[in-house]
């Protein structure tokens, strides 16, 4: 579609206010995630399981094992396959897309993560470094990149619904009492960080002539959710229309190095499981980016690659990622904006932000990640640790893991799926220059933080 | 909402737009977020803007 064509569409949505519950990608996430959970407790608590629909390939060592289970399961999997189509379909239909779009598109999409995670499990595949993570970003990598992809087809490429309902059914295998007691040091530690890399980046951008509000813009995005915080800070100020895609593209260039970086310098550095996952927690800049990086290092310590569980890995990240940084965007919007019209541009736009906009602004999927710890954490709070390890976890917390990580693939292909680098907007030197100081303290800071100073919170989180 | 940017012909802030305005913005987000609230862009000032943000050149959509 050409900006001519979109010039004589309706111009501006009326003020969404509650219609968001239905019109925002984060309420979706929320009702598809507890849905899951709502429905896989009804199942637990009356005897049975989702698990037969929650199926994932097995470990396999050659291609009859795996053509057997495939021969055997292919009903689940056609089920599975047309739960997601449904829930997705409506979800993106209700915020105005066209589901003839979708349907293909998502064929694709779960072919694709069939083959990933059926290659993730081979036997051989830790021997040859193969994550699946790593690999589902590659191969969308080189789709979009190298063999070309059709537009029509990002239709299906939802990164964020796709994370978002992940994280709502992360919330389910996350004990609310966990997240109590890590969630002070992980907003502690975040913040510290959170503010350090914000001052990093503003002041090296006008420091270089850069305009506060692409500083701003751009600190942002380093400091608290990359792309989401970089738009959310450049509407807040009032920016350059510019401002959001050169952000945009410096978090993306930046994001994806991490994604590759980070677990494997964690490793170099021995880092246990929960501390690898505080830093990449504390060092990438979007959510979707980060779960890449973090179940990458979580699947290195299932492996026995690294010290620690994979569960320590992702829930350290989530904790630093999703409690520490996500959740102060609308405060982060709300003083900035109020920076802007005060100070940077009083004699231009007008209208000193509503303090409301703290919570239109919020990252709604996160209520959804806590109602869904706050809800199996309820319903299995009278289960020793012995039952609650021999039924609860196979009957109601691994299939819901299960789906997650269907979710997470989805997500880590399309992150590599929409990225065209050829078409992203040219970011110029000093915007990439101010960037990059703060996050190369940011990697130092966060280090430090994770690896030292906090470093035995961490190692022995979920213990 | 007379004299908001909401109001305005000159600014648009459907989700679609912005996500073919912004190139790579659905790599690592998306404009259907709650963050975004509903900002959009004044097509008149080339400034990306909150929809309760005014100014004197506004013209009722």
């Amino acid at each position: 579609m050409t900006n001519a064509e979109l010039s004589t569409e309706q111009h501006a949505a009326p003020p969404l206010r509650w219609r968001e519950l239905w019109l925002k990608e984060d309420w979706w996430a929320i009702w598809l995630g507890l849905g899951i959970v709502i429905v896989a407790y009804g199942f637990f608590a009356n005897g049975g399981s989702i698990k037969w629909i929650a199926v994932t390939p097995p470990k396999w060592s050659d291609f009859s094992q795996l053509g057997a289970h495939f021969g055997a399961n292919y009903l689940r999997y056609f089920a599975q396959f047309a739960l997601w189509l449904a829930v997705f379909t409506v979800a993106l239909t209700a915020l105005g897309h066209r589901a003839r779009d979708f349907l293909p598109s998502f064929v694709l999409l779960y072919a694709l993560a069939i083959v990933i995670f059926a290659v993730g499990q081979w036997d051989k595949a830790n021997s040859y470094n193969i994550e699946p993570p790593l690999l589902a970003l590659a191969v969308g990598l080189v789709l979009s990149n190298l063999v070309g992809l059709p537009r029509w087809l990002d239709a299906g490429f939802r990164v964020e619904f796709y994370i978002k309902t992940g994280i709502v059914l992360l919330g389910a295998t996350l004990p609310l009492t966990l997240i109590i007691w890590a969630g002070p040091v992980a907003i502690l530690q975040a913040s510290i960080v959170s503010l350090i890399t914000f001052f990093v980046i503003y002041f090296v951008g006008v420091k270089l002539g850069l305009d506060k509000r692409l500083a701003a813009t751009l600190g942002a995005g380093g400091a608290v959710c990359g792309v989401s915080a970089a738009i959310a800070i450049s509407g807040a100020v009032g920016g350059k229309k510019e401002d959001a895609p050169i952000a945009i593209t410096t978090v993306i260039i930046w994001a994806v190095l991490m994604i590759f970086v980070l677990p494997f310098a964690a490793r170099a550095l021995n880092l246990p499981a929960g501390v690898g996952g505080a830093w990449i927690g504390t060092s990438e800049f979007a959510d979707a980016a980060g779960f890449a990086a973090a179940q990458t290092y979580g699947d290195l310590a299932a492996q026995g690659a690294v010290a620690g569980t994979s569960d320590q890995a992702v829930f350290a990240y989530t904790l630093i990622k999703v409690v520490g940084r996500d959740v102060w965007i609308g405060i982060w919007a709300f003083v900035l904006a109020v920076v802007a019209t005060t100070r940077w541009d009083r004699d231009e736009t007008g209208r000193k932000p509503d303090a409301a906009e703290i919570w239109w602004r919020f990252p709604k999927f996160v209520i959804g990640f806590l109602a869904a710890s706050l809800l199996v954490t309820l319903a299995t709070r009278g289960y020793s640790l012995g039952d609650y390890n021999k039924t609860v976890v196979p009957s109601l917390v691994a299939p819901i893991k299960d789906l997650r990580s269907w979710a997470f693939i989805f997500c880590f292909l399309s992150i590599g799926l929409t990225t065209r680098f050829r078409e992203l907007a040219s970011a110029g030197k000093k915007p990439f220059l101010a960037f990059s100081a703060g996050a190369i303290v940011n990697v130092i800071v966060g280090l430090l933080l994770s690896a030292v100073v906090f470093a035995s919170h961490w190692e022995h989180l979920t213990r | 909402m007379a004299g908001r940017c909401r109001g305005c012909r000159h600014f648009r802030n459907d989700a679609k737009y912005l996500e073919t305005m912004f190139k790579g913005l659905t790599s690592l987000s998306s404009a259907y977020g709650s963050v975004r609230s509903d900002d959009g862009i004044c097509q008149r000032h080339g400034r990306y803007l909150r929809a309760s943000a005014s100014c004197g050149d506004f013209e009722a959509g």
